[in-house]
């Protein structure tokens, strides 16, 4: 093996010692330690660090995919009784359990929720890491920050109001509608193809019915799962409908299907239920609602 | 005076986690040693076997304290490798500029803590004080000072803050000043010479033998490092060299260590200049396919490889991490069998122990 | 006026208005309880009373005295060690005057806690090591002149006793034996290692320290601390003998334990060293003696190689003594926070091989002085 080359200390250890002289002076005549004294100095933090859960009432759907994605499980959905929003559901968190990873933050269909730079939550009592939906609310802090995530206009189908005409499907430039029949069903249905989607906005103002409306969309980067209809097991009750936090499901009724009463006058005819596709979340409630196995979601258990 | 063994930890200064060290000591001398782990076992191959491939990046942050981007961004490299996605080139740059950096600040950890089991308080206290300056930086970009959850399945989860790039050159200018400040601190030590220069000696048969990788194999004389010689991600663009020493002691450790701040300093350059515009970020599918993805990168402290394998669900089936301090633990009674009480911590201390990996 | 006409004088006033009251008291009573208050009263008034008083009360003026130096020590370790090392140091304890209170605070905080003895432990080996620890590091401040006033060895006539440097060199070898107790009777093996380092070290380090010393002695031609300090009435011994200074600073290093030599309290290998078992306000005495050890060594140095208490008369000789005491002691910090620990096998090598040369060569030259008839 070689003589390796080592660097001289001639001076033992003064090299060191002109190093910490130099810093004792440093801090001691030409400045200050390095040090934040903690309680009176704080450190400056960036807009997207990630310290206690904020929420927007207003814009939160209650959809709970946070309280999916959640890897510590330390979210829930509450039931609360708002007197402006009426009876409604949204998430609280236990902070003692959460890892501030900021998944729930990313997940959000509607950027209701944020991350925001408190880090101050210790407690002397363990019950009162258990934050509440109504202890993380702060409907303004939205509008303090700058969303990264980028925002399109997108047409969103109210398909209760929807005829059917196909006057959008002829006005769209980028040929991204479709009519497509609804089995079953004597209804078309709009599909909008929503990735080539370019926010013309014409199908809305053409909508004789007002069916289409522009609304904000946020791009997710988290592909979820879409419900599957299973149309025979489907009894046409509507729970799904009812629980769809962004009322992407309508019932349908299905002409034909009419039972024939006693007086041999015909009944209500059966309902399905119909997915709009552009408007579900994937949070998955319809899949856990259903009671007759009518609604699947592909790789998903209950 | 008799032969006693001695227990260095569970909980002692020198463990820097929770490992127990047994050495049989002569008086002195170190007559054998008997590494034991598996304290700070937590089950996390386990923990992500209930999880969706998503939520599984956040807890492999948790694996070592010191490098936790590496990690996620390993396991997000093997997750993409077993779903096939496409990463964007924009994403690809800043992953590398965000570890080259965590290397960086990972070995100033390392020497903080060298320094602090030799008795150089000064050592501990500057060192930790720069690597402040490239947590902050990793804060404004991730979002988190130490457990980071930056890297996704299909590129980052955010894009570079404003000023992130002069702030970025800024401190590596700085660093470049302080690695200086450092030679001085310590190389120009007579008395870290004298702990370091010969002690711990690993010769480059053992060395391979026992498999231990990164810096301390190259400080053995083995020029082996992933990203030259299987490069992932970006690093083949990259232009640095792989810093190699003959001698295989504490000092030739020490000194590749160094020898990588400053290569890491030139990645993190390059990786500033060369980084195109466009996107940052790719919708990562839900379930995997069923079949098995490998991930293998130059971990700060050797070589991580992540084994996942999916079976079509959007959970693993099996996630099995190969922690490169679990090897290289297993090649302590090879190294400290004939020196003194006083080079175990010396000896330990330069393999830089991470026992959150070790243990997982 | 020196320190023990001081005290005389003070105990002399006091008892002589004591004895005011006390004959009157005796005026008052039968003759038989009279004449033994006239005896108690004369005895108080003695010679050898009151001399013996005197020594007591001039011990207590050298000890509160030292104890606040031992605080600045303190201070200045805590505080310098904050500043080289980028932090602050102490700083919310007393404020206004740099965190000068910390240290009373964590002593308060140490005597209220428990005194544990591990239940295998040797029990009055264990309890008797920090006494033996401090009482001999305090006894060498008993010989240790601040000025030709100010010190507490003296006859009446003010003469200091003649061997005082040897005994402050003998009674600063004494700790050894305390350490080996404390690291012996703990029954642990960190403890146990670190006290046979420190016995080891301390006597390696002892040789080359008594051979600067007596080089010293050999130019000054005393022992005594005031015939050392006069002889550097024209030039300190720090130029002839430099390398005796040299050498007599890092012997004071490992005796007092500070860092590139303090192996056996080696935090990192040995938790912490021979103090492992120790807690509350035993553990707080080794702490303060560590400083008081550090306050003696400084004097030491000053006395024997930095002129002692001469200077400039503007200021008075007791600060000055402390001022270079205060110097070599800062020096030491500078020292100690920028350095790593040595290894055992090395310190006694050096100690050995290049200490123990170098102080005999110190004393070669001395002689060659002394011969020479510069000195």
């Amino acid at each position: 093996m070689a003589e390796r080359k080592l660097p001289k200390s001639t001076g033992i250890v003064l090299k060191p010692m002109k190093r910490t002289g130099k810093q004792l002076l440093r801090t001691l005549i030409f400045g200050k330690p390095n040090t934040v004294l903690y309680p009176e100095q704080k450190l400056d933090l960036p807009q997207i660090y990630r310290g206690k859960q904020v929420l927007d009432f207003k814009k939160c759907i209650g959809c709970g995919n946070c309280v999916t994605v959640c890897p510590n499980d330390c979210m829930w959905l509450e039931k609360v009784d708002d007197p402006e929003l009426g009876k409604i559901e949204r998430p609280g968190v236990d902070i003692g359990r959460c890892l501030f990873c900021g998944l729930c933050a990313e997940v959000c269909p509607t950027v209701a929720l944020h991350m925001s730079t408190a880090y101050e939550l210790a407690n002397s009592e363990r019950g009162k890491l258990r934050l509440s939906p109504m202890d993380i609310r702060d409907d303004a802090f939205g509008s303090t920050f700058v969303e990264e995530r980028q925002k399109r206009m997108l047409p969103t189908l109210d398909l209760s109001k929807c005829t059917g005409c196909e006057k959008c499907a002829g006005e769209c430039p980028e040929m991204c509608i479709a009519m497509m029949p609804v089995d079953r069903t004597d209804r078309n249905k709009p599909e909008i193809n929503l990735a080539k989607c370019k926010s013309h906005a014409k199908c809305v103002a053409v909508c004789p019915e007002k069916a289409l409306t522009m609304t904000e969309v946020y791009e997710s980067y988290f592909e979820m799962p879409e419900p599957k209809l299973i149309l025979d097991n489907c009894s046409g009750c509507g729970a799904c409908a009812r629980k769809c936090p962004s009322n992407a499901i309508y019932m349908l009724e299905m002409p034909g299907t009419e039972k024939t009463l006693k007086g041999g006058k015909k009944g209500k005819p059966k309902k399905r239920a119909v997915f709009v596709f552009e408007k579900c979340v994937g949070c998955g409630r319809c899949y856990q609602a259903c009671k007759f196995d009518a609604i699947e979601i592909p790789g998903v258990e209950k | 005076m008799a032969e006693m063994w001695i227990n260095m930890g569970p909980q002692h200064p020198m463990t820097h986690g929770l490992w127990n060290l047994r050495v049989k000591v002569d008086g002195e001398t170190i007559v054998d040693a008997e590494p034991e782990v598996g304290y700070l076992h937590r089950g996390i191959e386990k923990i992500c076997e209930g999880l969706t491939y998503p939520q599984i990046i956040p807890i492999t942050d948790r694996l070592c304290y010191g490098s936790s981007l590496t990690w996620s961004h390993l396991y997000c490299q093997s997750v993409e490798d077993l779903m096939g996605v496409e990463v964007p080139e924009r994403a690809e740059y800043i992953r590398v500029m965000a570890i080259e950096m965590q290397r960086i600040a990972s070995h100033l950890m390392w020497l903080a803590a060298y320094a602090g089991d030799l008795g150089m308080s000064v050592g501990f206290t500057y060192t930790m004080r720069d690597r402040e300056v490239f947590v902050d930086l990793l804060q404004a970009l991730t979002g988190s000072r130490l457990t980071y959850n930056y890297p996704r399945i299909g590129g980052v989860a955010h894009d570079l803050p404003p000023n992130f790039d002069r702030d970025s050159i800024r401190a590596v200018d700085y660093m470049e000043g302080r690695l200086k400040e450092y030679e001085d601190l310590f190389e120009g030590s007579k008395i870290f010479m004298m702990r370091n220069v010969g002690i711990g000696l690993l010769r480059k048969e053992d060395a391979l033998n026992l498999g231990v990788t990164g810096p301390s194999l190259r400080a053995s004389g083995v020029s082996y490092d992933l990203r030259k010689d299987m490069p992932y991600s970006v690093y083949p663009e990259m232009d640095f060299e792989v810093a190699t020493l003959d001698d295989g002691d504490c000092y030739a450790r020490y000194r590749v260590r160094m020898d990588e701040m400053w290569e890491s300093c030139k990645i993190v350059r390059q990786a500033l200049q060369k980084m195109p515009k466009g996107r940052w970020r790719m919708v990562s599918p839900r379930n995997a396919p069923a079949g098995t993805g490998l991930g293998r990168v130059e971990d700060p402290r050797g070589e991580a490889v992540m084994y996942v394998v999916g079976d079509g669900s959007d959970k693993p089936y099996r996630l099995k991490i190969r922690s490169p301090i679990f090897v290289t633990v297993s090649a302590a009674p090879k190294i400290l069998v004939g020196y003194k009480l006083a080079d175990v911590v010396a000896i330990m201390g330069g393999l830089d122990m991470c026992i959150g990996e070790n243990d997982r | 006026m020196n320190l023990f006409e001081f005290c005389y004088g003070i105990l002399h006033w006091l008892v002589d208005l004591v004895n005011n009251l006390w004959y009157w008291l005796g005026d008052f009573l039968p003759w038989y309880f009279g004449d033994f208050f006239t005896a108690v009263g004369d005895f108080a008034a003695s010679d050898g009373h009151l001399t013996f008083m005197t020594i007591l009360l001039e011990s207590v003026v050298i000890i509160v005295v030292a104890l606040i130096n031992v605080l600045n020590f303190l201070w200045i370790f805590r505080k310098l060690s904050g500043r080289i090392l980028d932090f602050y140091g102490p700083y919310y304890v007393g404020y206004r005057i740099g965190g000068w209170l910390q240290n009373l605070a964590d002593g308060m905080k140490l005597f209220i806690k428990e005194i544990i003895v591990p239940t295998k432990a040797d029990r009055l080996g264990f309890l008797l090591a920090p006494v033996i620890f401090v009482a001999s590091s305090l006894v060498i401040l008993s010989v240790i002149p601040l000025s030709v006033n100010f010190g507490l060895s003296t006859n009446e006539s003010g003469e200091y006793v003649s061997a005082g440097a040897l005994f402050a060199l003998a009674a600063f070898s004494i700790a050894p034996f305390a350490i080996l107790l404390a690291g012996w009777s703990s029954n642990n093996k960190y403890t146990l290692i670190g006290g046979m380092r420190s016995a080891a070290q301390m006597m390696s380090y002892e040789i080359p320290l008594i051979l600067c010393a007596a080089s010293v002695f050999l130019l000054a031609g005393s022992f005594n601390f005031v015939d050392i300090v006069d002889a550097q009435h024209d030039v300190w011994f720090l130029i002839p003998l430099f390398i005796g200074f040299v050498v007599f600073l890092i012997c004071l290093i490992a005796e007092v334990e500070i860092i590139p030599f303090d192996l056996p309290e080696a935090e990192a290998e040995l938790v912490e060293g021979w103090t492992t078992e120790y807690g509350g306000m035993r553990f707080g005495l080794f702490y303060m003696t560590t400083a008081v050890r550090s306050y003696a060594g400084g004097a030491l140095a000053t006395a024997f190689f930095l002129g002692g208490w001469q200077g400039p008369s503007f200021i008075p000789d007791e600060i000055w003594f402390l001022i270079k005491a205060y110097i070599v002691y800062t020096v030491f910090m500078w020292l100690t926070w920028s350095v790593p620990r040595v290894r055992i096998d090395q310190m006694l090598g050096l100690g050995w091989k290049r200490l123990l040369p170098l102080a005999m060569l110190n004393l070669l030259i001395a002689a060659a002085l002394k011969s020479g008839g510069w000195f």
